[in-house]
Formats: structure tokens, C-alpha cells, sequence
């Protein structure tokens, strides 16, 4: 009996601490004890940029890796630094605040032209070439569009002004099948962004958009792609292009372009992951005059460098 | 102390147990569920709290990637604002760079740099408590990542006061909601309390009942539908049919087919299947109830039953026992070891002791040595033989001679064995008595017979010696002789009226039958012989019964009686006394006339031969002894009796009897006649 007593205050006993809670320990900490705080400066490095056509951190997921492998090999203090737009982009080229510029060869026309920007190395994309296409897309299901003449008086949407596979090369295309900007119902710009197209368009904004040749695998984890058709693909140009600004020392730019040209695709495995993330497996030597189809076709299309 | 809470609960109702029970147990299990319930919640406030803020940190962190990467301070600040105005409970948010560079913050006046030396680290758990001035504060870290680089860290602060206050109002939900389940827990537990003691205490009523002795209890309650209704039964014969008080379950010879002839509980298996079983049967307490009842109806039954045992016993054990004290004989009963069992009331008389001073004790205890050691040996002889002893004992008592038969038999018991001893014994000493009357009667009547047939054979020759003695009377002158011849003639009357009596006696002599007024008989004789006693002082009482009716005899002879009875008194008495004379009509029609004296009595050796002819204590020549002989003979012959008492009963003596000097134990004569003084058969 005493025993069933002790076993019964002993279960009471267990059950009310069981209701009790565990306390929590407070570190103390004064937020009346104040001073004002400034940053650090950051340290002086050479500033490298990818035109915006993705946002910052698909930019930063994409360069990071080749942007310090460049750091690594050339022993140049090396930052990537990111401009919001692809006006932007050209601007911060014009104030010093881009050193080096990976940008498509619309762009790098216009920092040559504008900002005497010179081209150091072509990347060579993942199909192998070191050109690329524009490509015009419309619902799958839009009957109104089978052919590049029936774009005409559509709504079409463009990746940027300044983008060279989203605007430039399909607007090449439009105007070699006799349709100018005038023909459009409208014609509107997604800030630059390939993805902000695909899906204007899969949403039924647009009738019809323009975009570089790939950029649909982009949104293949976001939408089904299925439902977009490509109606029409532009003929090859220049791809994308590193270029350096007059004020980076030579010395310097040369370090670089050694660092970019000894990457290894297919042998390091590295360099090859490098190149996974940055969506492109090579590089080769460029320099200015690689770009003048591109100089032709603005004239053409009758797009203003300056 | 537990002693004294152990009494105290003891002392407790039923009823207030259960409803302390239960309400102990309820607030207990309420509090405690309360509690564990309530830090749950807390717990689960708390956590809820921190996962709200570890989601705005992290999303915070995501949304800074941008503007960090793009260093758009604006757009951070931007971002730090909304989020910080957005909701109260974050006291601040701040971003840092991978050199804890301070890139925005919410504080206005500084930064409380102490932020900076506590919660570095995102991979320890987050949050981290904080106590502050503005009380404690989670403290979120949130690493801004993109792939496997770092970019930042964000920090947010959230105040868990609003958080408190939200477990302090759960906690006083939880507990008033557990007040409320309680209370209503009390009530149903006072409610079910009620239901269960109403019913224990329907059955402590009546088992109070049943102790004071009222057995017509019902402790269960009564049926919807009894079983005749329910199996639309009409056997009148059967007990249970319109018995409402007992379950039909608990009764033997049920006639219901379900029952197959069994009794309880030999049948209940089967009842269980009955509809009957299944529509009334109820819980263990109305089982309990049910059972209660039907107790006490057999009890009941048991009871009556004994009870009218119990009177037919009493009745044959008064009836026993009024025989034992009654019966005149002795009667006990010893066990084997002589110990007396009973004694009869005439046993214990006679010895002079009571019933208790026999029973249990021997005869060692009661008589004395000698006769206790003749019994034992007798006894014991008895015992051992089995054979039954009769005897007949006599031994002398101040009050005369007295007489016993006496039956000892053994008694056996069931199995053939001796178990003890009967003694019956009758007092014959009546009997004996009576025998020894008996002969004298006989003894009388052949006296009588000799003396009548003697007197009637002198009578003749002696009528012929007076005729001749009074002829020679006649013829002889001479005076000497004449006078000699009236000796032989007086001495032959007297001879004559010697046979005369002899004859009487023996109703040898005619009678003359008429209506006789017993009381004028009486008064003439008593005037007779008034005046010569009272010359002796001798005063006679005389006290006519009323409404004697008249009897047919001799007046003459009856009167005889008369005076031979006061002369034998007067003679009893000598001189100074009283002698009382009264007449009843006594019982059938009889007439009883007693004559009483005040006179020396008879002595008890004498009474009985008192009557025998020419029996007389006088002294010589002063009677004939033939008086009372002659009236035996006379009353006998008018069909009555005459006896005799000595002393007399006070009842025959007069009343304001003066003491007397000479006075003696005195006698009383007393004659019954029968009505019509019909003749001796």
C-alpha cells in the first residue's frame, strides 16, 4: 500500500513538472548603447559586368565562378558588379565603373562606338558556336501567327532596345521580310529580360515575342514551354563578346584574356564547371572588326549607335 | 494525521465521497491538463512566434539579394522600412555585409553596437533571447546566400511581449475553460452521485427497515412492463404472474417455456436470452436492488413460516409444560452421568426446591449421602442393563403414611444408545388409602351382614324372653322379684334396642319414606338437645341453608342421625364450646349438613375406623360404640355419604368463634344426600 502511495504522488508529481515549461536564457543586451556606425570603403578592384539580360543573381550565379577564377589566375583584384538595365549597363561602361563588359555584340558596338571599348575574346556558346540567332515565339496555339508576315500588326514584345538576339537580329529579320517597326501594333520592351518575354507571351500579353536563341530552356522549369511555338529564327551573328575599357591598363587586359583563353572545357574539369555555370564552354580571340555585320545590320534596321 | 483524514473520510456520505472524488480528480486532471495544455500552447505560441520570425528574416534575406548584389541602398532601406513598419513587433532589422560592414539598419540615433558582438553566427539556433531595456527580444540571423556564397547577413528583432501577452490570455482561457469543464464536471459528478445514492440509500433504507422488522420493503423500482405483459402471458398459476414487487428471474417454478423448469440461478443463463431479462434487466445496483427485494420477501416468507413454528412450538411447549407442572407425579430426566435434565414441578414441590437448584446438579446435590448412593447405584444398574425398574416405596411423613410407585426407564437416543434416564412417580398413597377402605368397607359390610343375621337370630328369642319376663311381671307379686324381673326386662330392652341398632345397621329394619325438610329435622332434633347442653355450656350455632329443597327419606331415622351426631359432639366437647350446624344445597342438586365442633377432635389413627360399629374411645359403659354406625348405616341407606374431618376446615366452624379455654382441634361431621334421598342401590 505505502508503495502504490509513493508510485501515485510520484506520477502526480512527474505529470505537474511535466506541465511546467523549460525557461529560456536571455543573453542581456543595451539598444540604448549607441554610436553611429559607417562602412568600410571597399577596396579598389576591376570591375566586371554582365549585360542584365538575367536578374542579379542569375548574372552572379552565372560569373561568379569565372569571375574569381580570373581573380585566381591573374592575381588582379577582381569584382563583379551589377547594373539594373542594359542602359545602365552602357552607362556605368561611360563612368569608369565598368572595367570589363560581357555584353552582346549590339551592346559592344555601341561601347565602342560610344566609349572606345575594345573586344578581347568571343565566348563560343554551348552548341559550339561562337555566334548566335534571334528567335520569334507566339503561343502555340495563336492560329493568327504561322509566318514572320503574320506578325504584322501584332503586339510584340522585345527584351531591350539595346538586346541584340531579343531585338536587334529579329528585327533584322522582320525588316528583311518587309516589316519595319511601324507595322506593329506595338511594340514593347521587358527590361531586358529574356524570361519576362517568354512569359509575356505565355500569358497572352503579346501576340508575339522576341528572344535569343536558348532562352526558352531558361523558363523550362517555370512554364510549359510546350505551349510556345518558335515561329521564326534569324540568321547567325557575333556572339556575346568580353570587352575591356581604355582605361583598364592593357597589361592587365591581356592578363585576362590569357586567364579566359587557357580555360579548358574539355580537359579541366573546373574550368569545365566554370563554363557549366557561366551557360557557355569556350572562349576564342576577338577583336573589333569581328563585329561588323552587326555595324551593317543597325544601319540596315536603321537603330542609332550613338 | 492520516488517521484522522481516514476517519474523517470515513465519516463521510457516499454521496459527498463520489462528489469529492470526482471533483479532486477533475481538478486535478483539469489543472494539469489545463497546464500541460496551456504550456503546449505557450510552447506552440512561442514557437509559431519564432517561425514568424525566422520567416520574415529569411525572406527579408531574400529579397535583399538583389539590391545587396546590386548595392542599392535605397532599395534595401526600402525593404528593411516596410518589413519594420509593417508589423510592430519588430523593434529592428539591420543588414551587414561578409566584412559585418552595417549596410542599412532601422535604428534612428546610432546603432546599439552590442547587436554586433552577440548572435554571429546563423548556424547556431536561432533565435537568440534577448533581454533588453525594451524587454526580451528574439533575435533572428539570416545569411543572405547565393549558391555557396555568403552576402550578407540580416538580423531582426522581434519583441516577444506581444507574444507574452498572447500566452497570458491563452493561459487565462485555458484556465477558465478548465474552470468551466469542472464545474460542469462537478454538477454531472453531483448529479451521478445523486442517481447512484439515491438508489443505495433507497436500499439502506430498506435494509433499516428490514433491521427494525418490517420486511415489506421495495428497494427496486418499479417495472415499465412487467412479464406478463411483455410476453402477453395469462398463466395465473404461475408466481411471477402480477407479481410487480419481485423479477421473475429470481423465482423458482416459473411456468414461462424460457425458464425450462429451472430455478435460480440455474436458470438465469436462460433468462438472459429471454425478452423479458432484456427489457428490465438494469445495472449492478438495480440487480442489486432486485436481489435485495426478493431477500427480503423470502425472508419474510422464512420468517412467517418460522414464526408460526415458533407459535406451534410454544403452544405444544405451554402445553408441555402445563401438563409437567400439572401432572402430580414426579417426572425427571437425567443424562448418563445422573445429571438431572428436568424435574417436574410436583418433584420440585415436594422436595421443597426449585427447578434450578435440580437441573444441572445430581442427587449427590439434593438428597442426602445415604439415598443419593442408593439412586446412583440403582441409576447406574439401569444404565448399564437397559432395564426399566418399577417399584413401590413407602416410608412415614408427619402427614401419615405415604406411598410412591415409581417407573424408572431408560432413554434412548436415535442410534439406539442410552442417553439418560426417566423417572415417573406417582404418590398412591390415596390409592393405598382407598384399598385399605375398600377392605374396611368389605370388612363392614361382613360385619354387618354377621351382625344382622345374628341380631335377627337373637331378636326372636329375645322378644320371647321380654314376653315371658313381662307375663311373670304380671303374675308376680313379690316386689324383690318383681324388681328383679324389671332388671331382666330393662336389660332385654336394652338387648333389644342393641338389635335393634345391629339391625339398622345392617338396613335390616323397615323404613317410612316421605318428604323430608331437612332443616325443620334439623331444628326440631337441635331443639331437642338445646337445653340438656346447655347445661354443659354447650351452645349450638345453627345455620340453615336457604333453598334446600326437600328430600325423600325416614324423618324419623334422619333424625336419628341428627342426634347422634350432636350427642357425638356434645360428648367430643364435654363442657364450654360451640357446635356449628349448617345446610347447603351443594353442588347437583345435593344437600350437604355439617356438624361441627369445638370438641377434642379425633385423633388422625381413629378417623378411619371411626365408623366401624362399636368403635368408641368413651370410657365403659358411657356408649355402645354403635352411633356412628347406625348413621353410617342410615345416610348410606338414603344414597349419601357421611365423613369426617379432623381438625375442621375454617369454613365449617362458626364465624366470631370466641377462643375458649377447652377448645380443642375440633372435627366436623359432613353427610351429603342426593336430591330426592333416593335408596341405596
Amino acid at each position: 500500500m505505502p508503495h502504490r502511495s509513493f508510485f501515485l504522488g510520484l506520477f502526480l508529481l512527474l505529470l505537474l513538472l511535466a506541465s511546467c515549461k523549460g525557461g529560456e536564457e536571455a543573453v542581456p543586451v543595451s539598444l540604448d548603447k549607441r554610436q553611429e556606425i559607417t562602412a568600410r570603403p571597399q577596396l579598389p578592384a576591376i570591375t566586371y559586368a554582365y549585360l542584365p539580360q538575367y536578374s542579379h543573381t542569375e548574372s552572379f550565379q552565372r560569373h561568379q565562378g569565372l569571375v574569381e577564377y580570373l581573380a585566381e589566375e591573374t592575381g588582379l583584384p577582381i569584382r563583379q558588379v551589377f547594373p539594373d538595365t542594359f542602359a545602365h549597363h552602357i552607362s556605368m561602361f561611360g563612368q569608369g565603373k565598368i572595367d570589363i563588359s560581357f555584353s552582346n555584340p549590339f551592346v559592344y558596338v555601341k561601347l565602342a562606338s560610344r566609349f572606345g571599348a575594345k573586344a578581347m575574346a568571343r565566348i563560343v556558346e554551348e552548341d559550339g558556336r561562337a555566334e548566335f540567332r534571334g528567335q520569334i515565339i507566339a503561343r502555340r496555339d495563336n492560329e493568327a501567327i504561322r509566318s514572320v508576315e503574320d506578325c504584322r500588326g501584332k503586339s510584340w514584345v522585345a527584351v531591350d532596345p539595346s538586346s541584340a538576339g531579343g531585338y536587334l537580329f529579329p528585327l533584322g529579320h522582320f525588316v528583311d521580310h518587309g516589316l519595319t517597326l511601324r507595322d506593329f501594333k506595338e511594340v514593347v520592351f521587358a527590361g531586358g529580360r529574356q524570361e519576362n518575354v517568354v512569359l509575356g507571351v505565355y500569358a497572352g500579353l503579346h501576340d508575339l515575342g522576341t528572344i535569343r536563341e536558348g532562352s526558352l530552356q531558361v523558363v523550362a522549369n517555370k512554364i510549359d514551354i510546350d505551349q510556345i511555338k518558335v515561329v521564326a529564327t534569324s540568321r547567325s551573328y557575333p556572339g556575346w563578346v568580353y570587352a575591356y575599357s581604355p582605361r583598364l591598363p592593357q597589361e592587365a587586359a591581356d592578363k585576362i584574356r590569357d586567364a579566359m583563353l587557357k580555360l579548358d572545357y574539355g580537359h579541366n574539369p573546373r574550368h569545365r564547371a566554370i563554363f557549366d555555370a557561366a551557360r557557355f564552354i569556350g572562349f576564342v580571340p576577338s577583336d573589333d572588326r569581328d563585329f561588323d555585320p552587326i555595324r551593317e545590320l543597325n544601319t540596315k534596321v536603321g537603330l542609332e549607335l550613338e | 494525521m492520516s488517521r484522522y483524514l481516514q476517519k474523517l473520510v470515513h465519516s463521510l456520505r457516499f454521496r459527498t465521497k463520489i462528489t469529492l472524488g470526482v471533483t479532486l480528480m477533475l481538478v486535478f486532471c483539469g489543472l494539469s491538463i489545463g497546464l500541460i495544455l496551456s504550456t503546449m500552447s505557450s510552447k506552440a505560441l512561442l514557437e509559431e512566434g519564432r517561425k514568424r520570425g525566422l520567416a520574415l528574416t529569411s525572406g527579408l534575406a531574400f529579397r535583399l539579394t538583389e539590391p545587396l548584389l546590386a548595392m542599392d541602398f535605397l532599395q534595401m532601406k526600402n525593404l528593411i522600412d516596410n518589413v519594420h513598419d509593417q508589423y510592430d513587433d519588430v523593434l529592428y532589422i539591420f543588414l551587414t555585409d561578409t566584412r559585418t560592414n552595417i549596410l542599412s539598419h532601422t535604428f534612428s540615433g546610432g546603432f546599439p553596437v552590442d547587436l554586433l558582438r552577440i548572435n554571429p553566427d546563423s548556424r547556431q539556433p536561432q533565435p537568440l533571447l534577448l533581454t533588453t531595456e525594451r524587454g526580451l527580444v528574439y533575435d533572428f540571423n539570416a545569411r543572405i546566400v547565393l549558391g555557396e556564397k555568403t552576402l550578407g547577413v540580416v538580423r531582426l528583432g522581434l519583441s516577444r511581449s506581444d507574444m507574452d501577452a498572447q500566452i497570458h490570455q491563452q493561459r487565462i482561457i485555458s484556465l477558465l475553460s478548465t474552470l468551466g469543464v469542472v464545474s460542469l464536471g462537478v454538477m454531472l459528478a453531483l448529479w451521478f452521485a445523486r442517481t447512484v445514492t439515491l438508489r443505495l440509500n433507497r436500499l439502506r433504507e430498506s435494509a433499516e427497515e428490514i433491521v427494525k422488522g418490517n420486511l415489506d420493503v421495495q428497494a427496486g423500482s418499479s417495472l415499465e412492463k412487467n412479464c406478463w405483459e411483455i410476453m402477453a402471458c395469462d398463466k395465473r398459476g404461475c408466481p411471477a404472474f402480477h407479481d410487480a414487487r419481485r423479477r421473475c428471474w429470481y423465482l423458482a417454478g416459473t411456468l414461462c417455456p424460457n425458464c425450462q423448469g429451472k430455478e435460480y440461478p440455474l436458470k438465469i443463463e436462460s433468462c438472459r436470452q429471454c425478452p423479458v431479462f432484456r427489457y428490465n434487466f438494469g445495472d449492478e445496483l438495480q440487480d442489486l436492488a432486485e436481489a435485495f427485494d426478493v431477500m427480503a420477501v423470502t425472508i419474510k416468507n422464512h420468517i412467517e413460516e418460522l414464526t408460526e413454528r415458533e407459535g406451534t412450538i410454544a403452544r405444544q411447549q405451554g402445553l408441555l409444560k402445563t401438563i409437567m407442572n400439572v401432572t402430580p407425579d414426579f417426572i425427571t430426566l437425567q443424562d448418563k452421568e445422573l445429571t438431572y435434565r428436568f424435574a417436574s414441578k410436583a418433584f420440585c414441590d415436594y422436595f421443597h426446591l426449585d427447578e434450578e437448584a435440580v437441573v444441572g446438579r445430581t442427587d449427590f446435590d439434593i438428597f442426602s449421602e445415604r439415598q443419593a448412593d442408593l439412586n446412583f447405584h440403582e441409576d447406574k444398574q439401569i444404565l448399564l442393563t437397559g432395564q426399566p425398574l418399577a417399584k413401590e416405596i413407602t416410608f412415614k411423613r408427619p402427614e401419615g403414611q405415604k406411598w410412591f410407585h415409581i417407573v424408572k426407564v431408560p432413554v434412548h437416543d436415535r442410534d439406539g444408545s442410552i442417553m439418560g434416564l426417566l423417572l415417573s412417580a406417582r404418590d398412591i398413597s390415596m390409592l393405598k388409602k382407598f384399598q385399605e377402605q375398600l377392605i374396611q368397607s368389605q370388612k363392614m359390610e361382613d360385619l354387618g351382614r354377621l351382625a344382622g343375621g345374628v341380631a335377627h337370630e337373637i331378636n326372636t328369642p329375645l322378644g320371647i324372653i321380654l314376653g315371658y319376663t313381662q307375663l311373670l311381671m304380671d303374675d308376680i307379686t313379690d316386689d324383690e322379684l318383681l324388681e328383679n324381673l324389671k332388671i331382666v326386662e330393662k336389660q332385654a330392652k336394652v338387648c333389644r334396642k342393641i338389635v335393634a341398632d345391629l339391625l339398622g345397621f345392617s338396613r335390616h329394619s323397615p323404613s317410612a319414606r316421605a318428604a323430608v325438610d331437612i332443616n325443620d329435622s334439623l331444628r326440631d332434633v337441635i331443639q331437642l338437645v338445646e337445653h340438656a347442653f346447655f347445661l354443659h355450656r354447650i351452645r349450638i350455632v345453627y345455620q340453615p341453608g336457604e333453598t334446600i329443597s326437600p328430600l325423600i327419606g325416614d324423618r324419623e331415622r334422619l333424625k336419628q342421625v341428627w342426634l347422634n351426631l350432636l350427642n357425638n359432639a356434645a360428648d367430643a366437647i364435654g363442657q364450654d364450646g360451640v357446635i356449628s350446624v349448617r345446610t347447603r344445597q351443594a353442588s347437583h342438586g345435593r344437600i350437604e349438613v355439617s356438624v361441627a365442633d369445638t370438641g377434642g377432635g379425633v385423633a388422625a389413627d381413629h378417623l378411619p375406623k371411626i365408623f366401624d360399629p362399636f368403635f368408641t374411645t368413651k370410657p365403659v359403659g358411657q356408649g355402645t360404640g354403635l352411633g356412628l354406625s347406625v348413621s353410617f348405616g342410615i345416610i348410606k341407606e338414603h344414597g349419601g355419604t357421611i365423613s369426617v374431618l379432623s381438625p375442621p376446615p375454617a369454613q365449617y366452624l362458626p364465624e366470631n368463634l370466641a377462643p375458649s379455654g377447652h377448645a380443642g382441634p375440633g372435627t366436623v361431621f359432613i353427610v351429603e344426600l342426593p336430591p330426592g334421598g333416593r335408596a341405596e342401590q
